[in-house]
């Protein structure tokens, strides 16, 4: 046999093995401060497996031309209007919630990968979290670029990173993000990069990109598979740190099983949002929140959680009642918007009768039981000229932040209320698995900013709602906000289509 | 029509059907190369063609760079062959392989005897000798019946004239059914060989633990007697399960062995043993008499695993809950017409498990 060829892992091990430093006068514990602090121990750190073998030499090449495509095609979208290919104008709303609320997350992650892999002391986690860093900080500009075209068309895109920090709603993905970044690098790990990136990313990424392939909005589409070619390697990544954790020693296991529980319960409340747009905003379906969770969740993490049983790891706590509340979350979510849409910086809307038999079709065994009812009186208020908004403000979870808008699952009509207290306070949560996560760490979240409560403190001007809308959130009252009937934006696309 | 696709560095051959996919071909041979999106997206099971023409097929522009479709570089999971190929994959080589090149050989049946009520020893003669390592398998071709029939080799590599192979019957099973019923001594065979990861890191100084259930003992009793011929020294064990003791073939031979060198341990497992089997030995399955040996802890240790899909798998998490991973387990599943299709989503978090 001719002599051996080097094989790709070998060739990245000699090109790369001289990048770590040597620390000759400093303690090399001292240089990594967080490494041991949340309780993980690394034994060897030449056991890592580098998830995928890039020289930032190539890594430069290939994403300068993934940008030079992606481009070419917003530019051609923006040159033929492609605004107005679009399904229907009510699309645009979820483009609005991606862009305040999902895109600064991508911003997040950026510093989140930067910052942690700055606490690693093996140089291969090191280095995979930097190309992580510098993907995150891409997908946030294309995605500020692959939807800047449509602010010049419709409201509420104007503002999207302050309202990030501000509006109330977006609380929840901003809140969920600085809770894994204020942790330690291990934990930010599990949280981001396994149980975010890896287990959840198909059910927040395929649906908003299915979602803008089946409502003709090219521009997101191409956004999507450009983000999608770096997503593949941040997967791999995540796998690897579960692996490494799992196998470096056996202590590591209970406290990596913990972070599993605490960020699959967070990751699946934040991902309300997308249940609510899969089933209600999308003009043109791609499948309803259940079937997604049944596909990506169930199947795909099914496989995966068998697998990780050889490690001695269990499915998350609380999937069991995830997987009854697939029936119901969408429909909560979106209720609640709707009876405040006039605190949204989207527009909400009444389903259509179209899309109200296509939700008791998709949710046989819930939506004309507790939900279509809702429906069809607000739609004889709505005839009346009482477009319901609700007067109050709600009161919000301490941990996901997210309103009391979840139910009893053995009793929908029923919010869940549960609490704790601490230091002579009084604590609300809107599920077991949001107690359980404050419980574990009550200094932490008694520093949670509760948009409601920091109202109430008169912390964001007022007096009156729309004052804080106005002045603090920074929306155009009257034009982002209240129902799609009626709006500039409905107006406006009448206008282009010539629609009385 | 289909083309023979040759992966580098391992030099493993698949045979890739018209319009099937490289990555397809791949996996349902037993070839695995990395991949994750498996449409064209992602990049994960990019190669690089190094002779042969490829239509690259649906792969996005996101994925696959101009630049990249200039230097010869594919998808896996959407390249489809135009000849045959030779490609690289981003696969590791195993430092003790020693890439024995496939050949062809006519092989002459000199004795067939009975190992268990389930299980044939077939021994040939071949025409000419074969290099290969212990552990590794031979593609039969048996009259009349479509396709090759895969059997791994239980004579040591000293002994490279001759084949050993152990065929136990398969309900339903074609090629085992007339190994068999039909088989007579004289009958010559065509084989190809050898071919397969499944081979003693000897370079790991590692004590290695064997596993070995059905007719699974053919490649650990040929890695085994290489070991021990060589003088090697690190202390071996083997385990090997039945139902009872009528099926626990070999045995005495084992027992033999054991006695012979102080460094080989034989410990046979029943999970059914007869009343009149009078059993001493461990009840239960084979895992759990490793278990049981071992007292759940196998760090340090390399494991060969040999056997039904269901033992290797039982044998996986054991091994992986007593603390030894997937780095130093190697295993050899006996897939057979008897285990049906593997269905069900497969996670990425294993390679070859």
């Amino acid at each position: 046999m001719a002599a051996k060829k080097l094989n790709i892992k070998d060739k990245y091990r000699l090109l790369t093995r001289d990048l770590d430093w040597e620390f000759s006068y400093q303690d090399r514990k001292q240089a990594f401060p967080f490494e041991e602090f949340e309780g993980i121990k690394i034994t060897d750190w030449s056991q890592w497996e580098d998830p995928f073998r890039l020289t930032m030499d190539a890594y430069w090449k290939y994403q300068a031309e993934k940008e030079r495509k992606l481009y070419a095609i917003f530019d051609a979208f923006a040159q033929n209007n492609g605004q107005l290919n679009i399904s229907d104008p009510r699309y645009v709303n979820a483009l609005k919630i991606f862009l305040t609320g999902v895109s600064p997350l991508e911003y997040q992650a950026f510093q989140g990968f930067a910052h942690t892999g700055r606490q690693f002391s093996g140089v291969g986690a090191r280095v995979a979290c930097q190309m992580q860093a510098i993907d995150e900080l891409r997908h946030v500009q294309t995605q500020i670029h692959a939807m800047s075209h449509y602010n010049k068309f419709f409201d509420g895109l104007q503002d999207w990173s302050h309202m990030h920090d501000r509006v109330w709603y977006l609380s929840v993905p901003k809140s969920f993000f600085n809770d894994a970044r204020a942790a330690g690098p291990f934990e930010f790990m599990v949280a981001i990069g396994f149980s975010f990136e890896y287990v959840l990313t198909n059910l927040l990424f395929v649906p908003f990109m299915s979602g803008a392939a089946y409502n003709g909005d090219m521009a997101t589409v191409t956004f999507g598979f450009s983000a999608q070619s770096d997503e593949a390697r941040h997967m791999t990544l995540g796998l690897e740190v579960i692996k490494f954790l799992l196998e470096q020693h056996e202590d590591n296991i209970p406290i990596v099983q913990k972070w599993i529980d605490k960020w699959f319960w967070r990751g699946t409340r934040l991902l309300t949002i997308v249940a609510m747009m899969m089933d209600y905003m999308l003009p043109n379906k791609v499948m309803s929140w259940k079937e997604a969770w049944e596909v990506y969740f169930e199947e795909a993490g099914g496989a995966l959680f068998k697998d990780l049983a050889r490690y001695g790891i269990r499915m998350p706590k609380y999937a069991d009642l995830i997987e009854q509340e697939k029936e119901h979350i969408s429909h909560q979510a979106w209720w609640t918007f709707y009876t405040h849409g006039h605190a949204a910086g989207f527009h909400t809307w009444i389903p259509t009768d179209e899309e109200l038999d296509w939700l008791s079709e998709k949710y046989p065994h819930t939506f004309d039981q507790y939900y279509r009812p809702r429906w069809e009186l607000a739609k004889a208020m709505e005839a009346k000229g009482e477009r319901f908004y609700t007067k109050a403000l709600p009161q919000l979870c301490t941990t996901c932040q997210i309103p009391m808008l979840f139910t009893e699952m053995d009793d929908p009509t029923q919010i869940a209320y549960r609490e704790s207290l601490y230091q002579g306070e009084r604590y609300h949560f809107c599920s077991d698995g949001c107690k359980d996560i404050f419980d574990e760490e009550p200094e932490k979240y008694i520093h949670s900013w509760l948009p409601v409560h920091q109202i109430f403190q008169g912390q964001c001007g007022g007096p009156e709602v729309e004052d804080i809308l106005r002045d603090y959130y920074r929306m155009n009252v009257g034009a982002d906000n209240l129902d799609m009937k009626g709006s500039p934006d409905e107006a406006r696309w009448k206008l282009w289509k010539g629609v009385a | 029509m289909s083309y023979e696709v040759r992966v580098e560095p391992t030099g493993d051959l698949i045979q890739v059907d018209e319009g099937q996919t490289i990555l397809d071909a791949a996996l349902r041979q037993g070839v695995w190369l990395p991949f994750a999106c498996g449409h064209g997206t992602c990049a994960t099971c990019k190669v690089q063609v190094l002779e042969g023409d490829v239509d690259v097929g649906a792969a996005s522009p996101f994925a696959l760079m101009d630049m990249e479709r200039d230097e010869g570089k594919v998808l896996a999971c959407c390249a489809i062959p135009e000849s045959d190929l030779v490609i690289e994959a981003d696969i590791d080589v195993d430092a003790d392989f020693q890439g024995y090149p496939v050949q062809d050989f006519l092989a002459t049946v000199t004795e067939i005897r009975t190992l268990s009520p389930r299980i044939k020893g077939i021994y040939f003669q071949l025409n000419q000798a074969m290099d290969f390592q212990a552990g590794q398998y031979v593609n039969l071709q048996l009259p009349g019946i479509t396709g090759t029939r895969a059997f791994s080799i239980a004579n040591p590599p000293s002994d490279n004239q001759k084949l050993e192979l152990h065929v136990s019957l398969v309900p339903e099973g074609a090629g085992t059914t007339w190994l068999h019923e039909h088989l007579q001594v004289g009958d010559v065979l065509p084989i190809s060989g050898p071919y397969g990861q499944f081979f003693v890191r000897k370079s790991d100084p590692q004590d290695v633990i064997f596993i070995a259930g059905g007719s699974g003992l053919s490649s650990p009793q040929s890695m085994i007697l290489d070991l021990l011929q060589a003088g090697d020294t690190r202390q071996i064990y083997l385990f090997q399960g039945a139902r009872h003791l009528a099926e626990l073939y070999q045995r005495e031979f084992l027992q033999a062995l054991a006695d012979q060198y102080p460094n080989f341990h034989y410990i046979p497992a029943l999970n059914e043993p007869l009343e009149e089997d009078h059993w001493e030995g461990f009840k239960g399955f084979v895992h759990e008499a490793a278990q049981d040996y071992f007292a759940h802890q196998f760090s340090g240790h390399k494991a060969y695993l040999c056997g039904p899909p269901v033992m290797i798998d039982a044998a996986i998490t054991a091994l992986m809950q007593g603390r030894l991973f997937e780095r130093d387990i190697h295993m050899e599943r006996f897939v057979t017409a008897a285990d049906g299709a593997q269905t069900g989503t497969r996670s990425a978090l294993f390679k070859r498990i």
